[in-house]
């Protein structure tokens, strides 16, 4: 229990950090809540209206639009950029300061990241469950999704922090993080619904965690799974958390064994 | 010194005030940043003149925050003042007119100006079409100021490879390349160890000899002031406070004396019995090898006073120890530095 | 002849580019790795799409295609040029190499700006125009002649880009933390990956005058297939001039602002 006080700074730390630098902080939520939208709207717009489609993989406009919107509220939860951080410090040899002190580096910068993704997270479900109950959606279902991409942004982080390793090998690991935001782009929902891959295709999502991040809790916050749906997926998100926390202690005690043996 | 020579540097009545937003800690300062952000104006400089000659190589010290870089910013043209003038080589140095710009140099000693991620010789030759060098020229320039500084040989290596040192040379290879008349240095040889230090001061005090290039270094280190510059600026607190030369600081045949005694009177009491100026009495608390605090008084006197002063001092109590310290620059700066709480600064003697 | 002396410093900078590319080349090479798979996903995005549906506000994959390759190449040329300038413009402030800049005889912006030349990225840009030129076909495009005018709306596409990313890049002068908008920038640049001919009335007003992403892709493709009204020539010359005293603006007050901050 007393572990937990370094735990709490960090967070405070990084609550303090997003309200010193509110104007970016709100840049960064407009730019992550508007553009997404607008592209997705852009492409059921076309097809629909100006193509003229009654059903695209069985949804109809109106379905389009309401997973448009409400994968917007999950879209605000996942990443954050701080495996970036992770492999920068890596690179400039700040870990070494890190390194002498009795705190996890890779919890540390984590705890610290989150803090405004939790305030997020948190206006997010009120907004959600408000505007939602006008719509019929059950507040329930909203925390339930919210709880989903919760653990999806643990999982994406873990992810980022076994992939930032790769800084310890070579100079910069900027390409490798980049190439994973890409497909998780794509595969995590936040472009399309991922029903509409062709079903020859589904296979490619589903043997990733990233549709956890926005596809999964959408589907949960319209209704469109079924609690059982949702217990196996939660169920497959935490192994897949299992698995990250496994990989992170492989491949940051390799890390950092090769960066002490180095002499960073 | 020279009059009838037109200055080269010619600064008058300038101030800089600037502003800053107020931060306070945690929550509320935070909190306060975000709703009613306040701001703090700050004087760096209150109302500085002075002229310098071409050729002269002056050296510009103070405390840190006393005002120095703020005043190489302002004659190098990168801020302006706020009110007075200067002038640099006939120029308004904000203005920052083309031919001014070709004729200045600014080295910063904790800002680097070459691009670390390629050899020297590369980032010298991208100085080389800035300047528009004539390519001869050029290869005779570099050819010398490598030469002079002995840095040859590491042309070609890429600048984060080499040492502080050498990285310094470059620096100031890269700044007088295109053989600018006015040469502004900030602290040149901070973070250099001794010998780096060293050569590289021989090389400015060869350079400004050779080339007649005015420069004006501001620097820590007192060994640079007192072996390189002719004349010293002292700024302290935005206020300059000096002008002349090193040597009016340290006058001559002054020295000091330093005494424990066993008893300890007030300072005006010691400049009685001593018959000094209260000034020139000074009372410090030193640990000696024991770690046990001793107070040791300080006159700062001629050398001919020495015998009547101790004389004076057997004959009112008891001096368990004495010696003679040598009158340094370095000291004589941190008094000054310290001083004003004493109220006892020299006045200004125009230089 | 300040031309030349121009000209003669960005010779200096593209020859010292190689001489770093020789130290840096695992770099360089992975930036290119994230352009490719930048541009699968959007071509893997549209097959999705394509895959439901056969025409899509009247354009056919293979013109949707064509579009992409053109946006490509215009996308690769500022990386290659530009890209990792901008990625550093924040440095000019916030690590104090704009003080050095200014006390050179040349402008500060344009030392800058042409400090960091992408080499290896040229290879996108022939990617690109393979994919222009795969394409070219199957999406109409006549040919001929009117080859030349890719290379003119490709510069055009690197002119836009270079407006709009100073646009975002120049508020490091008033907010430290700079990349936020830089990120902005780059969601807003999902606008460009999408010909606007797909965009509902509001957003493609949008993309056609106060975030002109549509110019850097969408609307050269459409000229190359299609061709332009007057109108649409006129308002392109109206935003690049905007945009161009916007950003002159900006820096102005930017560089006074900086000037009356500092100490």
């Amino acid at each position: 229990m007393i572990k937990t006080a370094w735990r709490l700074a960090a967070l405070k730390n990084g609550f303090q950090d997003a309200i010193a630098y509110r104007i970016e902080f709100l840049f960064e939520i407009l730019g992550a809540a508007f553009v997404p939208a607008a592209i997705q709207w852009v492409l059921w717009y076309a097809l629909f209206r100006i193509g003229g489609a009654e059903r695209v993989a069985g949804m109809t406009y109106g379905d389009m639009v309401q997973y448009t919107l409400t994968s917007l509220l999950f879209t605000q939860i996942r990443g954050g950029d701080n495996d970036f951080e992770l492999a920068e410090m890596v690179r400039s040899g700040q870990l070494s300061n890190y390194l002498l002190r009795p705190v996890g580096v890779v919890e540390f910068v984590y705890i610290r990241g989150v803090a405004p993704k939790l305030m997020l997270a948190g206006i997010c479900l009120l907004l959600g469950s408000g505007v939602g109950l006008f719509f019929g959606l059950s507040p329930l279902r909203m925390a339930a999704g919210m709880l989903l991409a919760l653990v999806g942004n643990v999982i994406h982080y873990q992810v980022g922090a076994a992939l930032a390793t790769t800084a310890f090998l070579w100079e910069e690991s900027y390409a490798v993080l980049m190439v994973k935001n890409l497909i998780v782009s794509l595969l995590s929902g936040e472009l399309i619904p991922l029903n509409l891959f062709p079903a020859s295709l589904q296979w490619i999502w589903k043997s990733t965690p990233f549709y956890l991040y926005v596809f999964g809790p959408t589907q949960v916050a319209l209704g469109r799974w079924s609690c059982a749906t949702f217990a196996g997926h939660l169920a497959i998100a935490c192994a897949w958390m299992l698995f990250g926390w496994m990989l992170i202690r492989v491949t940051w005690g390799m890390g950092i064994k090769r960066y002490s043996s180095i002499g960073g | 010194m020279e009059k009838n020579r037109t200055p080269v540097i010619e600064v008058r009545d300038v101030r800089r005030t600037f502003r800053s937003p107020k931060k306070g800690d945690g929550w509320k300062g935070a909190l306060g940043l975000l709703l009613r952000p306040e701001f703090q104006t700050t004087e760096a400089l209150k109302g500085v003149s002075f002229t310098i000659e071409p050729g002269a190589f002056i050296g510009l010290i103070g405390a840190n925050g006393a005002g120095k870089t703020t005043l190489l910013k302002i004659l190098s043209g990168l801020i302006p003042p706020t009110s007075g003038e200067a002038r640099v080589l006939g120029y308004e140095p904000f203005r920052r007119p083309m031919d001014f710009r070709r004729r200045i140099a600014l080295v910063m000693g904790q800002k680097a100006q070459l691009w670390w991620d390629l050899p020297a010789i590369d980032a010298f030759d991208l100085l080389r079409a800035i300047y528009e060098i004539p390519p001869a020229v050029y290869r005779e320039r570099l050819h010398t100021l490598a030469e002079l500084l002995d840095v040859e040989r590491h042309l070609r290596t890429q600048i984060r490879r080499l040492s502080l040192g050498e990285r310094m040379k470059m620096e100031l290879i890269g700044a007088l390349i295109h053989w600018p008349g006015v040469v502004f240095l900030d602290e040149p040889t901070i973070g250099l160890d001794v010998l780096a230090a060293h050569k590289l001061r021989e090389f400015l005090r060869v350079f400004n000899q050779r080339e007649k290039a005015t420069i004006l270094l501001t620097s820590h280190n007192m060994d640079d002031i007192e072996r390189l510059c002719s004349r010293v600026l002292i700024l302290r607190e935005g206020e300059l406070i000096y002008d002349g030369t090193p040597r009016g600081l340290t006058r001559s045949g002054e020295c000091r004396l330093k005494v424990r005694l066993m008893h300890v009177p007030a300072i005006e009491e010691l400049a009685r019995i001593a018959g000094v100026a209260q000034d020139a009495v000074e009372i410090r608390q030193k640990e000696d090898e024991d770690g046990a605090g001793a107070q040791f008084v300080y006159f700062t006197i001629q050398r001919r006073q020495i015998v009547p002063v101790l004389q004076a001092l057997m004959s009112s109590g008891q001096i368990i120890e004495m010696g003679i310290e040598e009158q340094s620059l370095e000291s004589v700066i941190q008094r000054l530095y310290g001083a004003e709480a004493a109220g006892a600064a020299r006045p200004v003697a125009p230089g | 002849m300040r031309i030349r002396r121009y000209l003669e410093i960005y010779r200096v900078q593209i020859k010292n580019n190689w001489v770093r590319e020789a130290v840096y080349r695992a770099n360089f090479l992975t930036a290119i790795m994230v352009d490719l798979v930048w541009i699968g996903v959007e071509f893997s995005l549209f097959s999705v799409i394509y895959a439901n549906t056969d025409e899509l506000a009247g354009w056919t994959r293979s013109q949707t295609y064509f579009f992409l390759g053109m946006f490509f190449a215009s996308d690769a040329l500022f990386t290659t040029l530009f890209q990792r300038n901008f990625w550093n413009f924040s440095d000019l402030v916030n690590k104090g190499e704009l003080d050095i800049l200014l006390t050179k005889p040349v402008h500060p912006l344009f030392l800058s700006l042409s400090r960091w030349i992408n080499l290896t990225a040229v290879f996108n840009i022939f990617l690109g125009l393979a994919i222009v030129i795969r394409y070219a076909h199957s999406a109409g495009f006549e040919g001929g002649w009117r080859w030349l005018l890719v290379a003119f709306w490709l510069l055009m596409g690197l002119f836009v880009q270079i407006l709009l990313r100073f646009a975002f890049s120049i508020w490091i002068f008033w907010t430290e933390r700079s990349f936020a908008l830089s990120r902005l920038y780059y969601q807003f640049y999902a606008f460009a990956t999408k010909p606007d001919r797909l965009f509902p009335r509001m957003i493609r007003y949008l993309v056609l005058t106060a975030l002109p992403f549509a110019f850097i892709g969408s609307v050269p493709a459409r000229a190359l297939l299609h061709g332009l009204e007057w109108d649409e020539f006129f308002r392109l010359l109206l935003v690049l001039a905007a945009f161009y005293a916007l950003n002159a603006f900006l820096w102005r007050r930017g560089l006074k602002r900086y000037q009356s901050a500092s100490s």
